[in-house]
């Protein structure tokens, strides 16, 4: 493997640039933007809950791409790429969970309950925690790469059930403000910018994680042949 | 098909002679329902609101011990390669094994169904319908259970690893299985079980499709 490789490029340090010097500007919109008719000021919790949760199954999504990818072409490459994208999309999942949780406490009453969106959710969290037992119980990278792709693959069925579950089972869980699969909106367009900014921040940030990550990978793949 | 049948029916044959392993995965199963039952009785209404949750824990559970069975005595025996050698192409490997835990999956539900129905005072009338949902959850579970035992079988520690790996991938199929269950013994109209067997089945086309495909090129090198 050539030196070259080992070094970020400039689409990395934009993205990561850029999402970083525009992350106080989203905070800032999310502090501005007007108070909910019923939940008043709590509702900023969205300007974080929704980004995250967002970008958890869209790194998921890259995973089960890159996964595809490897199976037909069995390049290292994609699959350091699938599992620096699982590896963000948990930590997105993650505080999207934490958020949730915050913002259930005071508008539902509880921290926790077993409706079907938080269950999915915690289902997917839970196949992806599966997706790093696996990694980090085979030692050999071809096989590593296998066996992780078949789980990436196969657990991203989850992704869909859990974005639809609001809608197929109507419950306690606000159905989506923005419906991808119709395209509808409803909400106060003031709202909906500054949703749509952070959204933006977080996408940015996760495309300059993504490519950072995959890189440290590369990185530690090269240390292991050595 | 032909070599899926037989290749399901050796592993049965297998099984039925070692004796020893199938009989320590039944009476977990039918120790783990008597566990829960005691745990929950004696109260009537409230053994009966659990039926179809234990019934399900205990399949998922005894189901993990049994996937490992799948590929257990090939790599015990050293077959495995032998079988991947065997010509054209490796998917019926698959559907032999997924076929062979159908039929100790289905067989360990049909225990359950009647073990339950003692111990949790589950009634049965709606036996058919019953079944039915015994067959999409039991398909859905061995095709993931199935496909993760011969992903894992060449690995140390897979013992520890399948469940974990299993588990939370099949919590949907469990899921909905349950719920169907629950609405079957409570007596709802077969129209509102429906969107649980129809998800139950999304699953199972899913499940079983993309492990098929898979199959051949996780099981090569």
């Amino acid at each position: 493997m050539e030196r070259t490789l080992a070094r970020p490029d400039a689409w990395t340090w934009a993205f990561l640039g850029l999402g970083l010097l525009l992350l106080p500007v989203g905070f800032y919109l999310a502090l501005a933007a007007p108070p909910d008719v019923n939940q008043g000021y709590l509702v900023r919790i969205m300007y974080l809950h929704v980004p995250a949760a967002w970008l958890g199954y869209l790194a998921f999504f890259v995973t089960f791409l890159y996964s595809l990818l490897y199976v037909f072409r069995p390049d290292p490459r994609y699959d350091r790429v699938a599992a620096s994208s699982a590896e963000i999309g948990l930590v997105f999942l993650g505080l999207a969970l934490v958020t949730g949780m915050l913002w259930a406490r005071p508008t539902w009453g509880v921290y926790w309950t077993w409706e079907p969106r938080l269950t999915t959710t915690a289902i997917l969290f839970a196949v992806y925690v599966g997706y790093f037992l696996l990694r980090s119980a085979i030692e050999d990278p071809d096989l590593r790469a296998k066996a992780s792709t078949a789980v990436g693959i196969l657990g991203f069925v989850n992704v869909p059930i859990s974005y639809m579950s609001v809608k197929w089972w109507r419950s306690l869980h606000q159905t989506q403000s923005i419906d991808l699969t119709t395209g509808r909106v409803q909400m106060d367009p003031e709202m909906l910018q500054a949703l749509l900014f952070n959204l933006l921040v977080f996408t940015l940030l996760y495309l300059g994680f993504v490519r950072f990550r995959a890189l440290l990978a590369a990185w530690e793949a090269q240390k292991e042949e050595a | 098909m032909r070599r899926v049948l037989v290749l399901a029916l050796r592993d049965l044959r297998l099984e039925v002679r070692g004796r020893a392993g199938l009989l320590s995965v039944f009476s977990f199963f039918l120790v783990m329902l008597f566990i829960l039952a005691l745990g929950l009785g004696p109260e009537e209404v409230l053994l009966r609101e659990a039926a179809a949750g234990a019934l399900w824990v205990g399949m998922a559970f005894a189901g993990s011990l049994l996937a490992s069975r799948a590929f257990g005595l090939e790599v015990e025996d050293g077959t495995l390669d032998d079988l991947l050698l065997a010509p054209g192409s490796r998917e019926w490997i698959y559907f032999g094994k997924l076929l062979f835990q159908m039929l100790l999956l289905l067989l360990l539900g049909l225990l359950g169904l009647l073990v339950a129905a003692g111990l949790f005072y589950m009634p049965l009338e709606r036996f058919f319908p019953l079944l039915f949902t015994l067959f999409l959850g039991s398909l859905g579970y061995a095709s993931v259970a199935t496909f993760y035992a011969g992903l894992l079988a060449r690995l140390r520690g897979r013992d520890v690893l399948l469940p974990l790996l299993l588990f939370s991938l099949v919590v949907p199929v469990v899921l909905a299985s349950v719920r169907a269950t629950e609405g079957l013994l409570v007596g709802l109209p077969l129209d509102e079980v429906l969107p649980w067997w129809q998800l139950l089945g999304v699953f199972d086309v899913v499940y079983v499709t993309v492990s098929a495909l898979l199959f051949p090129w996780v099981m090569e090198g």
